[in-house]
């Protein structure tokens, strides 16, 4: 009855941004980002890529609520980087593997194609 | 600001080899990544890699058994090939229509008219038979495959030889009952509705990291081998019929049960066996509805993925302000 539409869940809303942050008041060099329309699958890659960056001191994330389509990254970074930066670097980084893995897919592939012709 | 070198990066190599590629399955491990990626892409192959399925459906008659719904949401599950749904637009995005299906960039219309004749039989309408596509690029799987079956560019061991080759039952009809409907199909993803799931099944499992204690297993006699090797609920083990040995047969059939370890334990032994799973190596079993190849989505899927990480970028804007913000 008044459950909310099925795209909300993937549909940026028109006027919102895709991503905000917000620097924290007390702490320096935290920040938390505000993913809108995203979840577990782009929350949590980012947060185990954040733990290999050495300047990140804190990456966590969160989805506030089931039905607030959004997740909430939290980073804080020793004095030398910022929390944009390590979270520029952490998207590139992943971006690069993806597309590393992306060729080594094709590659094997053929390989694969290569070991099957030769019949084993 | 004090800014580390460029070209700094911490990104990873991730490696993979193929076991096992049909057009529908997959297997095949992937090393030297975390278990976040292996899980994103599971997620993403699930309910982000778009296919196309039927969308809204005008009957135009329909004297059969089952209501109007009820063949909708029928219709609606059938897998279409898919293999063009990563080109095609959205029709939410489409500017060219308003998503009624006049339009070539969004959707594919679908037509199915039948009628029982007065011939004593049941008539079973059929994804195969009556659903006609005006694209044959989207048209049912099990018409793409009969259509492959002809020219000959299917092995015929792939295939099931007793499968039923019927298609997918619609509805049955009666004699003198009609059902007659236009279809629009349109492209989706399965987070919207599972219709549009492309995928069957995708999971994945850690790789098993079995390590024998071989002076405490000698130790042991040949029916305490024996009773302990048969303590696993599944076929892990094995002993050597010539040196009495225990080896690991298959590891991947390990399913994380400790049943081995208890056991050891119950016999005295702790240590005699050490399980860990490796953290960065992962075994993946992929199985598609047909509506793309495993192949297909496999790669569509780490598309999506890198599409969805490009979407999570700072803007300029935001970039700036940050920078200006670590500067006060």
């Amino acid at each position: 009855m008044n459950a909310p539409d099925r795209y909300e869940r993937f549909v940026v809303p028109e006027g919102t941004k895709k991503v905000s942050f917000e620097k924290d008041t007390k702490i320096m060099n935290a920040a938390s980002f505000t993913i809108e329309r995203e979840d577990h699958t782009v929350g949590n890659i980012l947060r185990m890529q954040l733990h290999r960056d050495p300047n990140v001191l804190f990456a966590g994330y969160k989805l506030p609520h089931p039905l607030q389509y959004k997740v909430i990254v939290r980073i804080h970074t020793a004095s030398q980087s910022s929390p944009t930066q390590a979270y520029t670097q952490a998207i590139n980084d992943l971006d690069k593997e993806l597309e590393n893995l992306k060729q080594a897919f094709e590659d094997e592939k053929n390989r694969h194609e290569e070991r099957m012709k030769q019949g084993y | 600001m004090e800014r580390p070198a460029t070209g700094v990066t911490y990104q990873r190599f991730p490696r993979v080899k193929i076991r096992e590629l049909k057009d529908d399955y997959a297997k095949f491990e992937l090393r030297d990544t975390c278990a976040s990626m292996a899980n994103a892409l599971r997620r993403v192959m699930i309910a982000e890699v778009p296919t196309v399925a039927i969308d809204l459906v005008e009957i135009e008659s329909n004297s059969s058994v089952l209501n109007d719904e009820f063949i909708a949401h029928r219709l609606g599950l059938i897998p279409l090939t898919s293999s063009a749904a990563m080109g095609m637009r959205f029709s939410r995005d489409c500017d060219a229509c308003d998503g009624d299906g006049s339009c070539e960039h969004c959707s594919v219309e679908f037509h199915l008219a039948a009628r029982a004749t007065d011939s004593g039989q049941t008539l079973e309408v059929t994804s195969t038979k009556d659903l006609r596509s005006t694209d044959p690029k989207v048209c049912p799987v099990d018409q793409a495959r009969e259509y492959q079956q002809a020219l000959g560019n299917i092995d015929p061991y792939d295939g099931d030889p007793q499968g039923d080759h019927r298609g997918i039952l619609i509805v049955k009809l009666r004699r003198g009952q009609e059902l007659r409907l236009r279809a629009i199909a349109r492209k989706g993803i399965g987070k919207d509705h599972a219709k549009w799931s492309p995928a069957a099944t995708v999971t994945f499992m850690y790789e098993p990291d079995i390590r024998i204690n071989e002076e405490l297993m000698e130790t042991l006699t040949l029916e305490e081998k024996t009773s302990w090797v048969e303590s696993s609920p599944t076929k892990v083990f094995d002993i050597d019929p010539n040196t009495q040995q225990v080896v690991v047969s298959d590891p991947e059939a390990y399913t994380y049960d400790d049943e081995v370890i208890k056991k050891a334990e119950a016999m005295g032994k702790p240590g005699l066996i050490e399980i860990n799973a490796k953290e960065d190596s992962f075994v993946f079993t992929v199985e598609t509805t047909g509506a793309l190849t495993a192949y297909e989505l496999i790669m569509n899927a780490i598309t999506v993925l890198r599409q969805k990480l490009d979407a999570v970028r700072l803007q300029d804007d935001d970039a700036d302000l940050g920078e200006l913000g670590a500067h006060l």
